[in-house]
Parts: structure tokens; C-alpha cells; sequence
């Protein structure tokens, strides 16, 4: 009983946090700010990860999603430093954002209620800890993990190539 | 052999015409004339051994090339039929048109078109022969058709002069009209028949399950047909016009094609005007009153051709009043006789015209008597032969017609068709006299004729002399043969040998009357009709048809067209159409707003997309319940 | 613990991204609105191993980690490109195609 409590308030303040930092990524006018907030909610997601019990699931989480991606991107968000004119004025952001909430609404509940026909119980399983996604990883899922391998490199190409592709305007 | 004669001279005008495209300016004289004249001399030997097999056996032969169609019910096969009728037609279509293609070698020799008018030349005699040995009304009304087209070409061979043309577009059109009835009536009798075959054989034998009116309908309308292709009022404005082809075109379409294939078709289907004896007499007013006028304004034209055109057309009404009093026979025996002396006529002026350097007014000839001997007594000979002059070919023939409508108690046709023999041989003897006896104006230096051109000429004397022998009734001490070969469903008169040589020498009479009238007036000094008196001047004008037609058809169909062109389809079509098309770009200029190139109103859309499917979903289909 | 709140969350998180992709004209914050989708993807597969008792979701999870690094490295490149070209991160103004301007 008071496992599941306890994963429950873990979640709930997980859960809060994640809501939490999504709307703030979304609402904030400061680009900076809705990166903190994405911080937060993918930080939140390696937590959840935990509490689902695919460890390495949550620890590559906190290493790639967090320790690169974000931070790429907030890096890069700084980098380019873009001025107070130079951001997008959206007058009628509220606007928007209710409007654009009210028609995601039914799929939303489309979506919840699909997923709920799935039974309502965990299965009883060993924790997925790096041994046994490894195994997974390098047996079942080679192929896929082989696959990814050449999408990482051709992005990697193609973000240098779009990098150095400089326009005429500024090398003139 | 029956499929050859109908194939050779399509595949002959096809290798013709291949050969002159290949290279145009070249002079290939003797090839050209050996594949045209060669094929219609194989084809008329071919169809006499047909005649002589016919003859012999007395039964009808059927070949069939292949099924064309096959539509359900709808069984039309290209096939062909040789029955005592068509034979007579195609032996006689295939002797005199090889003698105009052996008259044409010559008259044609210098022209630079020489292989090309070889190949409509035997396309025309090709579409003569497909629509006379058919087998059924639709392989018939393609011949019909291609008749028209290779007309059409041959008149307007000329075609450097816009005249021609519009002479050929003339005819071309005209037949349109009267082929336009064909069609129909064709299309009526089909329905009526209700799918009960559609070859002759089995039209005749159908015949009686439709019901009268509808008969006379469809009467009228293959009558249309043939008012068209045989020039009869009021679609005989175009035979005049058609003299702007070369001669030997005028030679065939007159005496061995094209004006012989309606009162041929009114003979094919005589089973069915048989049962509608009234159309038959309408037929044959429509007849007679051709002829008559045509015999009118022949009187007063002074161009050699085309009062040969002229008497065609009156000549046509003859037959025309024998196959509507149900003498099919007779009627077929006048288009056999006609054939020989018109086409001998139309040759014979071609002959003067070339000698003469194109020189068409008989008021300008003159004194060729002695110059051109050989064409005189051969013309001669056609006029008696055509102005019913005893022993001569025409005068056995058409007094068998005007012994029928007498006989028929129809004495208003038969004092037309007397009163209009009495004017055939006046306006005959009339061109005869001016070119060949009168004093001519000045002289002439003349060219010399070859002999290809001459030789036709005599043959063709010989059979206006002799070819009324075949059908002399009993009368006159013979037996019909002609009649009794054809054994089409004549109705017969009864009448007495006394009366019979009454008219006969009546007519005789009229005929040696306009004669003489001819050579008191224009024997000596011809004096060319000049428009002193109202009548004269109706006369000389052809009665103003072709100008009531202009005042009462084409100019209402110009205004028509004006209208529709400048007003109906500017103001009305093109404005809706303007109005549409404006509210299409208005339109669409509401919805390039939304592509407006933005990816989050994309996103948005997308997005009420996602938004409307999951509610039909959800309400519509109770996707969660 | 029932995996429809982990249901409840990702859809919700999902729907968040979705309104974020289509109301936010600044190109950082559509970027990350997409991350987010993608990122809810990844909590629906874990909740699924979990709930099947098979890590094969999980894997799938992981695989997906990887995509998301690459798609940021593609999807960075190309704005500071874009910025570096027109000096902004509006997304409106990339309107090249339109007929209406």
C-alpha cells in the first residue's frame, strides 16, 4: 500500500512538474524561458521513465534528451541571441493557443480513451535495467539499432552541410 | 469475281494514288493509264461473265466478304448480291464507264493532275459498283455516300478556281440534304422491322408488317435520297453547277453513275413502293414536273454543257415517272438507253470543246460539219436516239413510259412527258444545228483529236442505235426482254396496240415538230437568246431558283448565323461563361488567403482536420461507448 | 498504479505539443513543441513495456531517444541558418511560396 502511494505522489509531483513545464514552454515569450521549461518536463520524463522501471531507459533519458538535446538547444538559443525585436511580436498568441486547445480537445480525449481499452493492470516484470536492454538491444532489435546508426550520420552530415551552406547575401 | 469488281477499282484508285503522291510531277502517262483503264476494262469483262451466268442460271448470286457489324440484332454484313437488276446495272455502268475512262485517257493527257483524276476515277466507279451489288440499305447508303464524296472531288477537280469549288461545295451540300432523308428513311424502316433481319431478301419478305403510313413515311424519305443524287426538284440546282468538272466527270456522273443510283435505289426497293402507289405518284409529278422544267430552261441556255445538264435532269424525270407509276422496268430500261447516247452526247461535246480550245458557247461554234465528221454523225445519232426518233434506242424506251402513264389514266403526266419529248428535240436539234450547221461568227483553227477520244464515240453510236432492240414491246413485234429479264413487280396497263401507235407516232410527231422548228430557227443564222420579253428573261435565268433559294434559305441562315455569332454568343454564351469564370477568380482569390504560405496555418489546418475526424469518431460512430 | 494516469499524461502532454506546433511563431518554441510530441510517444511505448511485461518498448523507447538527437541537430541547423539569413525566428516570415504576400 504504501509502495503505491509512494509512486503515486512520485508521479503526481513528476506529473505536476511535467504539465508545469509544458505550458510554460508554451505560454512564455522569452525563448529561454520555454527552454527551461522543456528542461524541466524532459527531466520530469526521465523520472516517469524510472517509475516505469526501464532504468536505462530513464538514465539515457537524463544523458541524451537532457545532457544533449536541451542543452544543444539552449546553447544554440543563446548563440544566436535573437533580439527583443527580432522575435515574433504574436499579438493574438492567447488567442491562438485557446482556440488551437479547443479543437485538440476531442482528440485528445480520442486518444486518452483508446489507450484506455488497453488492459488496466501492470504486468508483473524484472527491471529493465541496462543488461537486460542490452541483450534486447544487440538480439532482437539489431536491425532497427543498425538503421539508426546511418539516420544519425546522414543528420549529422546534413546539419554540417546546412551549417556551413552560408547565403550570398552575407558572404558579399 | 463478284467481290473483285467491287474491290479492284477501290484498290486501283488506293495504288493510283499512292503512286501520284509519291512524286506528283512526274509524267507516268502510260502507268497511270494502264492501272486506271486497265482495272475498269478487267472489272467489265468480269461483270459480263457475272451477266452471262445470271442469264443462264436465272438465280441470284450472293457473296459475303466479311460481317462489318455486329451489334446484338444489329448484323450488317459487307456483302454483295447479283440479282437480274443489278447485273443489268453494273454491266451497263461498267461498258460505258470504261468507254469514258478510254475517252478521258485522251482528254485528260496533258494535264498535270493525270493520276490523280485516274484515282477518283475509279474511287467513283468503285462507290457505283459497292452501292449498286450491296447487299443491305446500310453497305448501299456507304456507297451512296462515297458516290457523293468522289463527286465531289471530280467536280471540284479544278480546283485552282474558286467557281469550281464552289460548285463541288454546292453539289457536296445538296446531296448532304437529300442524304440526310436517306438516313432517315433507313433508320425509320430498321425500327419498323423490329429486328427481323436487314438485308433485302429480308426487308422483302417483312415488308407487310408495317403499317402503311409508316411506309409512305419512309417512302418519301429514301425518295428525299434520290431527289438529291438524281437531281430532281427542288435539290437539282447542283447538276448544272457540276459541269465545272472536267467533261469525261460529266460523262460518268450523267450517263453511268451517280444520277442513275435514285431511280436504281426507288427500283430496289420496289417491293416496298408497291404497297404506297400514292408516294409513286407523287414520285412521279416530282418526275415530270422535272422534266419539264428542266426541258424549259434547256431551250434557252447557249452553253453546250449545260444543256446536256439540263436535259439529263428532264430525262431523269422520265425514269422518274415510270418507277413512280410502278413501270420499274421501263424505268430501268430508260436509265440503260440514257446511259449510251448521254454519255455519247457529253463525249461528243467534250470532243467539240477540246477541238475548239474551250470553247463552251454553241452561239460561238459553228460550220463543224464537214470539220468534224466522225463527232457529227455520232451526235446525230445520240439526238435522235434521245429525241425519241424511231428505230433509235431512245424512242422505244420512252414511249414505254409514256405509254404507261397514259395507260395509268394519269393523262396530266402523260401530256407533260409528251409536251416535254416535243422540247427535248427541239432544244437537241437546236444545239445540233448551231454547232455543226450554222454559219459560224469566224473561224476556227482546230485542234486534232486523239483517237482514244473518238473510237468510244463510235461504239457508243452503235449501242444508242441497237440497245432499244432489247426492250421493244409487243406493240412493235417484240417480246420486252428487257422487262421479262428484270422481272421487277411491274404493275400492268392493258392497252390496246391501236392506241400504243397513236402516242407512238404522236410522239414521233412532237419530236419531228421540234425538230423542224429547230432547223427553221437556227439551222441558218443562230441568233443567241437574248432577254427581250419578261419571260424570256424568267426563261434565260433558269426561273430564278438559284436566287429564290439565296433569298428564301441561305440568306436566312446568314442572319441566323450573324446572330448567333455576334449577338447569342458574345452577349449570352460568352457573358455566362465570362460571368462564371469571374466568379471563379473571385473565388479563388477567398482561397489563396488560406495558402498563404504559413506553416502554422498549415499546422491549423491539419489540425481541424484531426479535430473533425476524431469527432465523427466519437459521435458518429461510437468509437468509445 | 494503473498506466491510465502514465495514458492520462502522455496525452495530454501530446495535445500540448500539438497546440504548441500550431499557435507559436517563434521557431524555437514549434521546435520544441514537436520534441514534446515525440517525447509523449516515448512515455505511451514505456508505459506499454511496462504493461506488457516485455522490453521490447523500451528499446523502441531508446530508439527513439536517437531520433530526437538527430532531428535536433537537423532541426538547430536549420534555424540558425534561417536566422542567420533573415534575421529572425518568426515563422511567418518564411512565405516564399505564397501568392499573397
Amino acid at each position: 500500500m504504501l509502495v503505491d502511494n509512494l509512486e503515486l505522489i512520485i508521479f503526481s509531483i513528476l506529473a505536476f512538474f511535467m504539465l508545469g513545464g509544458a505550458i510554460v514552454m508554451l505560454l512564455s515569450k522569452q525563448t529561454i524561458f520555454s527552454a527551461f521549461g522543456f528542461l524541466i518536463t524532459m527531466i520530469g520524463l526521465a523520472g516517469m521513465f524510472a517509475l516505469l522501471e526501464s532504468r536505462f531507459l530513464a538514465v539515457a533519458q537524463i544523458m541524451v534528451s537532457v545532457g544533449a538535446v536541451v542543452v544543444l538547444s539552449m546553447l544554440t538559443i543563446l548563440t544566436v541571441n535573437a533580439q527583443e525585436k527580432n522575435l515574433p511580436k504574436e499579438q493574438f498568441k492567447t488567442l491562438w493557443i485557446l482556440f488551437s486547445l479547443g479543437l485538440v480537445s476531442p482528440f485528445t480525449f480520442l486518444l486518452y480513451k483508446v489507450l484506455l481499452t488497453l488492459p488496466n493492470h501492470f504486468a508483473e516484470m524484472e527491471t529493465l535495467t541496462a543488461k537486460v536492454t542490452g541483450e534486447l538491444l544487440f538480439s532482437k532489435w539489431v536491425l532497427p539499432f543498425e538503421t539508426l546508426s546511418i539516420l544519425l550520420l546522414s543528420a549529422m552530415l546534413g546539419a554540417i552541410i546546412i551549417a556551413k551552406n552560408r547565403s550570398k547575401g552575407e558572404q558579399s | 469475281m463478284l467481290n473483285l469488281i467491287v474491290i479492284l477499282p477501290f484498290f486501283s484508285a488506293l495504288l493510283l494514288a499512292l503512286i501520284y503522291l509519291s512524286n506528283p510531277k512526274q509524267k507516268r502517262y502510260q502507268l497511270y493509264t494502264t492501272i486506271g483503264v486497265g482495272t475498269i476494262l478487267t472489272i467489265t469483262l468480269f461483270s459480263l461473265f457475272i451477266l452471262l451466268e445470271v442469264v443462264q442460271n436465272g438465280k441470284t448470286l450472293h457473296t459475303t466478304l466479311f460481317t462489318w457489324l455486329s451489334l446484338g440484332e444489329l448484323q450488317i454484313e459487307l456483302a454483295f448480291r447479283a440479282d437480274k437488276l443489278s447485273v443489268v446495272m453494273i454491266s451497263f455502268i461498267t461498258f460505258i464507264g470504261s468507254l469514258i475512262h478510254i475517252y478521258a485517257a485522251g482528254y485528260m493527257k496533258d494535264d498535270t493532275g493525270y493520276g490523280k483524276f485516274f484515282s477518283y476515277f475509279n474511287l467513283f466507279m468503285g462507290s457505283m459498283l459497292l452501292l449498286v451489288l450491296a447487299n443491305n440499305p446500310i453497305i448501299m447508303f456507304i456507297g451512296w455516300e462515297l458516290v457523293g464524296v468522289s463527286s465531289y472531288l471530280l467536280i471540284g477537280f479544278y480546283h485552282k478556281e474558286s467557281a469550281n469549288i464552289t460548285a463541288a461545295n454546292k453539289a457536296f451540300i445538296l446531296n448532304r440534304v437529300g442524304d440526310f432523308g436517306f438516313i432517315m428513311g433507313i433508320a425509320l424502316l430498321f425500327i419498323s422491322l423490329e429486328g427481323s433481319g436487314f438485308s433485302f431478301e429480308d426487308i422483302e419478305a417483312n415488308i407487310f408488317s408495317i403499317d402503311s403510313e409508316k411506309l409512305s413515311l419512309i417512302g418519301i424519305l429514301l425518295f428525299v435520297g434520290a431527289m438529291g443524287k438524281s437531281a430532281q426538284i427542288p435539290l437539282y440546282v447542283w447538276l448544272p453547277d457540276a459541269m465545272a468538272g472536267p467533261t469525261p466527270v460529266s460523262a460518268l456522273i450523267h450517263a453511268a453513275t451517280m444520277v442513275t443510283a435514285g431511280v436504281y435505289m426507288v427500283s430496289r426497293y420496289s417491293f416496298l413502293y408497291e404497297q404506297i402507289p400514292d408516294v409513286g405518284v407523287f414520285i412521279a409529278y416530282i418526275g415530270a414536273f422535272s422534266a419539264l422544267f428542266a426541258a424549259i430552261i434547256a431551250s434557252y441556255q447557249s452553253d453546250i454543257k449545260k444543256i446536256l445538264a439540263y436535259s439529263t435532269m428532264s430525262q431523269l424525270g422520265y425514269m422518274f415517272i415510270a418507277v413512280g407509276l410502278g413501270a420499274y422496268s421501263s424505268g430501268i430500261f430508260h436509265v440503260f438507253t440514257h446511259a449510251f447516247f448521254k454519255a455519247l452526247l457529253f463525249m461528243g461535246a467534250g470532243a467539240v470543246i477540246v477541238a475548239l480550245h474551250h470553247e463552251q458557247n454553241i452561239f460561238k461554234m459553228g460550220t463543224l460539219k464537214t470539220k468534224l465528221k466522225l463527232i457529227y454523225i455520232t451526235m446525230f445519232i445520240a439526238t435522235l436516239a434521245i429525241s425519241g426518233i424511231p428505230p433509235f434506242a431512245g424512242f422505244f424506251s420512252k414511249d414505254a413510259i409514256l405509254v404507261t402513264a397514259f395507260a395509268s389514266e394519269h393523262y396530266t403526266l402523260w401530256a407533260m412527258g409528251s409536251l416535254t419529248a416535243g422540247l427535248t428535240a427541239f432544244y437537241m436539234f437546236r444545239l445540233i444545228f448551231t454547232v455543226f450547221h450554222a454559219q459560224a461568227k469566224k473561224e476556227h483553227s482546230l485542234q486534232s483529236l486523239p483517237k482514244s477520244m473518238t473510237y468510244p464515240l463510235v461504239v457508243l453510236a452503235f449501242g444508242s442505235s441497237v440497245a432499244g432492240f432489247l426492250g421493244v414491246n409487243s406493240a412493235y413485234g417484240g417480246d420486252m426482254l428487257i422487262n421479262s429479264f428484270l422481272s421487277l413487280p411491274d404493275r400492268v396497263h392493258p392497252i390496246s396496240h391501236t392506241t400504243e401507235y397513236i402516242l407512238g407516232s404522236l410522239n414521233v410527231l412532237l419530236a419531228l415538230g421540234g425538230m423542224g422548228l429547230a432547223y427553221k430557227l437556227f439551222a441558218k443564222n443562230p441568233k443567241e437568246p437574248q432577254e427581250s420579253t419578261i419571260y424570256k428573261k424568267i426563261v434565260i435565268n433558269k426561273f430564278y431558283i438559284d436566287e429564290i433559294y439565296t433569298v428564301l434559305i441561305i440568306k436566312p441562315l446568314l442572319l441566323l448565323s450573324h446572330f448567333i455569332a455576334d449577338v447569342l454568343e458574345k452577349r449570352v454564351f460568352d457573358a455566362l461563361i465570362d460571368t462564371t469564370v469571374w466568379l471563379y477568380l473571385g473565388a479563388s482569390k477567398q482561397f489563396i488567403k488560406l495558402q498563404n504560405a504559413k506553416v502554422r496555418y498549415y499546422a491549423l489546418y491539419i489540425l481541424s482536420g484531426l479535430s473533425f475526424i476524431s469527432l465523427y469518431l466519437i459521435f458518429k460512430l461510437g468509437v468509445i461507448s | 498504479m494503473s498506466p491510465d494516469l502514465f495514458f492520462l499524461l502522455a496525452s495530454l502532454l501530446f495535445s500540448l505539443g500539438l497546440v504548441g506546433v500550431v499557435s507559436r511563431r517563434n521557431l524555437f518554441v514549434v521546435y520544441m513543441s514537436i520534441e514534446l510530441m515525440l517525447s509523449s510517444i516515448n512515455l505511451i511505448l514505456a508505459t506499454l513495456s511496462k504493461l506488457l511485461g516485455d522490453g521490447s518498448g523500451s528499446v523502441m523507447a531508446l530508439l527513439l531517444i536517437a531520433v530526437i538527437a538527430a532531428e535536433a541537430a537537423l532541426f538547430l541547423a536549420i534555424i540558425v541558418h534561417l536566422y542567420r539569413e533573415n534575421r529572425t525566428v518568426d515563422s511567418d516570415t518564411f512565405n516564399d511560396l505564397s501568392e499573397v504576400k
